[in-house]
């Protein structure tokens, strides 16, 4: 085989191509937006357990037969401060659904300061502790605010990383409500 | 004004290089020596372009001035006056600047050495390389990275650099010392590129660049090194090395770079591994280009996470038009390149520094493989998926420790062939050494496979250097009656090259030493502890003696006093801390390290008091990490030594005649006129 | 090599291969649940940071999983079910090595194919140098030394 050097130069050329086509491809991705999805889209809500205010049990079989809207937070979390109004104005307007729950689960904080915040703030929603992290995890969560919206079989269609807003609950509700039907 | 005046800069250095570039291709063309020398001229001006550039940034930043969109987002009025001024290389459109301030340098040094050979094509195509680089960076700075666009609105303060990047003076040095390392590569590629299109790939562009090449390999090993220290000390992780694509980005050109300083010497002794040298530093100037792209374009997340910006298409344009110039070139030549020499024995110098080419290129594959590959797979399949140190770690340890293996047997490996006999006298010592390093360090803890070879073999190593540096100083104490110290003095002199590259191996042996002791025999621990209380990791006893807070304008600083003793030796009282911003989420830890000449006792602040007043630290054990700082000032000094002039070229007074390696710039031509 | 010649190499190869094999014999005390989570928070991303293992992170979400991966140790999972735990809950970017089916085996195959060609191609090459016979003189190479004695002579 005459000169050998141009078949592999040759050879080379073809990878960097192939390699440089690759790379010219990524470039122009939006890094953030991969932030926002969650593995756990479409899957059944994962099993989880967690203690309310009241010492109670809450476990993710509770859950079934109503539309959920479930928020990791805790006290110390500024975002979490943020769309603590919105989640009130949210709550509010459907509070009185029999079918519907708002579960609030505090992650990585003290009981004590979890309870105070709830306590100055006037949150009136169902509050889960998960001391162990279990349900975070379980959750899939990076950190918080997370909230997740789960339809009444169970299965997870909505999700919101970082602090949501009334129009971003509102879908996220409608979205689980539909699924549910 | 001083927008204007940058602007005007870059303006000028843009045109100075296409001009420059316009007339070393016409007087090339035209073999019209004035021109040539006209061509050579402009390379000056890109210098003083350059220059008044950053100037004009330093002015702007030092004065404040946020009219310029740059200042505004990388300074603040609160920003002490060393981050100021370091401000100009924290981001993208200002670390071009100083690309090009580093470019401008090295190619007036270029330049100017040449300049009794300006109109020798060599030279002149290697000027106009250059100069097209220099025009490349220049059309950034003026089209999609402009660090001059001004601001409709002045804003009233600045944004502020990224609070990592304040932490520490080290910030200061290492982005420097790494372009004054990458950019250095180009003066070899350009002379490479040359060589090829004259047809003159002998040993002349080899010999022309050696020491610009040795300069810039040894920048970049000192920023490399640097960048782990502030890894280490500052930024709180624990760790040196994560192999974040940053990272790599900067290790892939050292790789190849490497092997290229390697492989030359064979170039120069014998003629061959013509195709592996030339293809070797196109690899090796290509990867600092891509190493640029993969940072700056936002296509790779990393610990350095620098936001997304549009520069990315340019470098990926400038790396295709690179990248073909060079493979193009080369098949062009094609099978012209090889030389006639022939590797006799495979248990000689040669085949080592061939098997040395292949490990250093295989190890480059492997790192640039795992750092692209999560774009692989989400262009190909698309799956998102991360390759992180698992996979380095496991596959780049055994590629290591051949090249430990090489490195402690090369130096005694003659040239051509050799018998057993030789081999036994150069290297049985040694490797009985080797031995018995190895039994040394089962006896001191050491377990695993790969720890324990990597032990025995810096062993080798160091005992095959320290043959090597006695057998020198024997003869000349022997032959000239000198004093044993000056000796080894004349030793060193009489051949810098060699004797600064043994110490350049010795700063390897430590930084391998040191790698293999504190990546497996570290103690990790949290504690949390109330005032006054105490824990003991790993035979040392930390205690809390309480914390403060402080604030200075928006900044909270938590630090929590630590005592740490050993025995009842009091070490001393240390302050790991957490500063919160108020724009960060999070709060940025601040290690604090007890450096010890073999633990290092680490600590960091998890979390700042609780309500019961307790506070959790991170106290960390880590084995002779101050190895990995001295191994690399070791290297720094051994490549000072090795740039040493050679005491036979200085007693002479001139270039020493063929014999040596490095034949004098007339010769080449002469010889490679016949063979072309 | 003679027998004699030879006998130093051996005996050093002998004391290399006991001292490794001493050194490199598992130690049972090492597959403990401690090393057993530590090895596989190694092999874990960290969520909430870049690209540090949850072996390395002191972020409140790492010490959670280091926390459950003793848990689930104790509880009698296996390494390959913990994992695939963590990717269902996360996705597969929470594992630092890529798995070795589907694409994964480029990653982890390519290099040992690149080395082995490498390595190939050397001993090929060697062997062929070897074979071949050295420089045959050129003409041109004839004219040259012709020349050069011509401007000797004179």
């Amino acid at each position: 085989m005459r000169h050998p050097t141009r078949w592999i130069a040759l050879g080379i050329a073809v990878v960097v191509l192939l390699f440089g086509i690759v790379l010219a491809t990524r470039v122009g991705d939006d890094p953030q937006a991969e932030a926002s999805k969650s593995q756990l889209l479409d899957d059944p809500v994962p099993e989880f357990s967690v203690r309310t205010s009241d010492g109670t049990a809450l476990s993710s079989a509770d859950l079934h037969g109503r539309v959920v809207i479930v928020n990791f937070w805790n006290s110390w979390c500024l975002p979490c401060r943020d769309e603590l109004p919105a989640l009130k104005v949210f709550f509010d307007r459907h509070a009185d659904d029999p079918e519907f729950l708002m579960l609030g689960i505090v992650r990585d904080d003290t009981v004590k300061a979890a309870r105070a915040f709830v306590r100055e703030r006037g949150i009136d929603w169902t509050i889960g502790f998960d001391q162990e992290s279990v349900a975070a995890l379980a959750f899939g969560t990076r950190g918080q605010p997370e909230t997740f919206a789960v339809t009444a079989d169970g299965v997870i269609v909505g999700y919101q990383y970082g602090p949501s807003t009334v129009a971003d609950l509102e879908r996220l509700f409608a979205r689980a409500r539909q699924g549910s039907a | 004004m001083k927008a204007e005046l940058g602007r005007f800069a870059l303006i000028v250095g843009m045109v100075g290089s296409g001009a420059g570039v316009l007339c070393l291709a016409t007087g090339l063309r035209r073999h019209d020596d004035r021109l040539l020398r006209l061509g050579r001229r402009y390379v000056f001006t890109v210098l003083i372009a350059a220059v008044l550039a950053v100037l004009a940034m330093e002015w702007a930043l030092l004065s404040h001035d946020f009219s310029i969109r740059y200042v505004a987002e990388n300074n603040a009025r609160s920003t002490p006056t060393l981050f100021t001024i370091t401000g100009l290389w924290s981001a993208l459109e200002g670390s071009i600047l100083l690309w090009l301030l580093v470019l401008g340098g090295y190619l007036a040094f270029a330049a100017h050495k040449f300049r009794s050979r300006a109109n020798d094509p060599l030279v002149a195509w290697a000027l106009l390389v250059g100069l097209c680089v220099a025009l490349f960076f220049f059309l950034l700075t003026l089209l999609p990275a402009n660090p001059f666009e001004t601001l409709a609105v002045t804003p009233a303060d600045g944004r502020g650099p990224n609070a990592l990047l304040q932490n520490h003076p080290l910030m200061a040095f290492h982005p420097p010392m790494l372009y004054l390392g990458y950019v250095g590569f180009t003066i070899p590629f350009s002379f490479a590129v040359a060589a090829l299109i004259t047809g003159r790939f002998g040993e002349g562009w080899l010999a022309d660049t050696r020491r610009a090449t040795l300069i810039a390999w040894g920048f970049l090993s000192v920023g490399i090194i640097l960048g782990a220290w502030w890894s280490y000390e500052v930024l709180g992780w624990g760790g040196y090395w994560a192999w974040d694509p940053v990272e790599n980005a900067s290790l892939l050109p050292w790789l190849t770079g490497t092997a290229f300083i390697h492989s030359v010497i064979v170039q120069e002794r014998r003629g061959m591994l013509r195709v592996w040298n030339l293809s070797l530093v196109i690899a090796t100037f290509c990867l600092t280009i891509l190493g640029t792209f993969l940072t700056r374009s936002g296509v790779l997340n990393s610990v350095h996470s620098f936001t997304e910006s549009p520069i990315g298409p340019w470098l990926l344009v400038f790396l295709a038009l690179t990248a073909a110039t060079g493979i193009g070139l080369i098949a062009w030549r094609g099978d012209r390149l090889r030389a006639p020499g022939r590797i006799d024995s495979p248990v000689s110098r040669e085949s080592a520094f061939l098997g040395n080419n292949l490990l250093f290129a295989g190890l480059a594959f492997v790192v640039l493989l795992g750092t692209v590959y999560p774009l692989l797979a989400e262009a190909l399949q698309d799956r998102r998926l991360s390759v992180g140190e698992p996979y380095f770690d496991r596959m780049a340890t055994p590629l290591g420790v051949a090249l430990l293996f090489l490195m402690s047997l090369a130096p005694a490996l003659p040239w051509r062939a050799t018998t057993s006999a030789v081999l036994r006298d150069r290297l049985l010592i040694p490797a009985w050494c080797g031995a018995l390093g190895m039994i040394v360090a089962i006896a001191l803890g050491a377990h695993g496979f790969t720890d324990v070879v990597v032990f025995g073999l810096a062993a080798f190593a160091l005992a095959g250097i320290a043959r090597q540096f006695a057998l020198g100083t024997r003869a000349h104490h022997a032959s000239s009656g000198a004093a044993w110290p000056r000796a080894l003095g004349m030793t060193v002199r009489s051949n810098p090259r060699l004797y600064g590259g043994l110490v350049v191996h010795v700063g390897v042996v430590l930084i391998a030493v040191a790698l293999a002791a504190s990546s497996g025999y570290a103690t990790r621990r949290e504690v949390r502890l109330a005032r006054g209380e105490s824990a003991t990791v790993a035979g040392y006893r930390v205690t809390y003696l309480g914390a403060t807070t402080s604030r200075t304008g928006q900044n909270t600083r938590v630090s929590a006093r630590v005592r740490i003793e050993r025995g009842d030796h009091v070490l001393g009282v240390y302050a790991p801390a957490i500063k919160s911003f108020p724009g960060a989420s999070g709060g940025i830890g601040t290690p604090s390290v007890r450096t010890g000449l073999l633990r290092d006792v680490y600590l960091t602040l998890i979390s700042s008091p609780n309500e019961r007043g307790r506070v959790t630290i991170g106290v960390a054990i880590n084995p002779m990490i101050l190895w990995l700082w001295v191994g690399g000032l070791t290297i720094g000094l051994g490549t000072l030594v090795a740039l040493a002039p050679s005491a036979r070229r200085l007693r002479r007074g001139r270039p020493v005649p063929t014999g040596q390696p490095g034949p004098s710039p007339e010769q080449p031509r002469a010889l490679e006129k016949v063979h072309a | 090599m003679s027998a004699r010649g030879g006998l130093p190499w051996v005996l050093l190869a002998a004391v290399v291969i006991v001292a490794i094999a001493w050194a490199a014999w598992p130690d049972d005390a090492r597959v403990s649940v401690a090393a057993r989570a530590h090895d596989l928070a190694a092999e874990l991303r960290c969520p909430d940071c870049e690209a540090l293992s949850v072996a390395e992170s002191s972020t409140p979400t790492a010490r959670a999983i280091r926390r459950d991966l003793k848990r689930r140790i104790a509880a009698g999972q296996s390494d390959a079910q913990i994992r695939q735990a963590y990717v269902d809950a996360y996705d597969e970017t929470i594992l630092l090595e890529p798995e070795g089916s589907g694409l994964g085996v480029l990653v982890w195959g390519l290099p040992v194919v690149v080395l082995v060609l490498g390595a190939g191609g050397l001993a090929f090459a060697l062997r062929r140098w070897k074979r071949e016979p050295r420089l045959h003189a050129t003409d041109a190479d004839e004219q040259l030394v012709a020349k050069t004695r011509e401007v000797d002579e004179r």
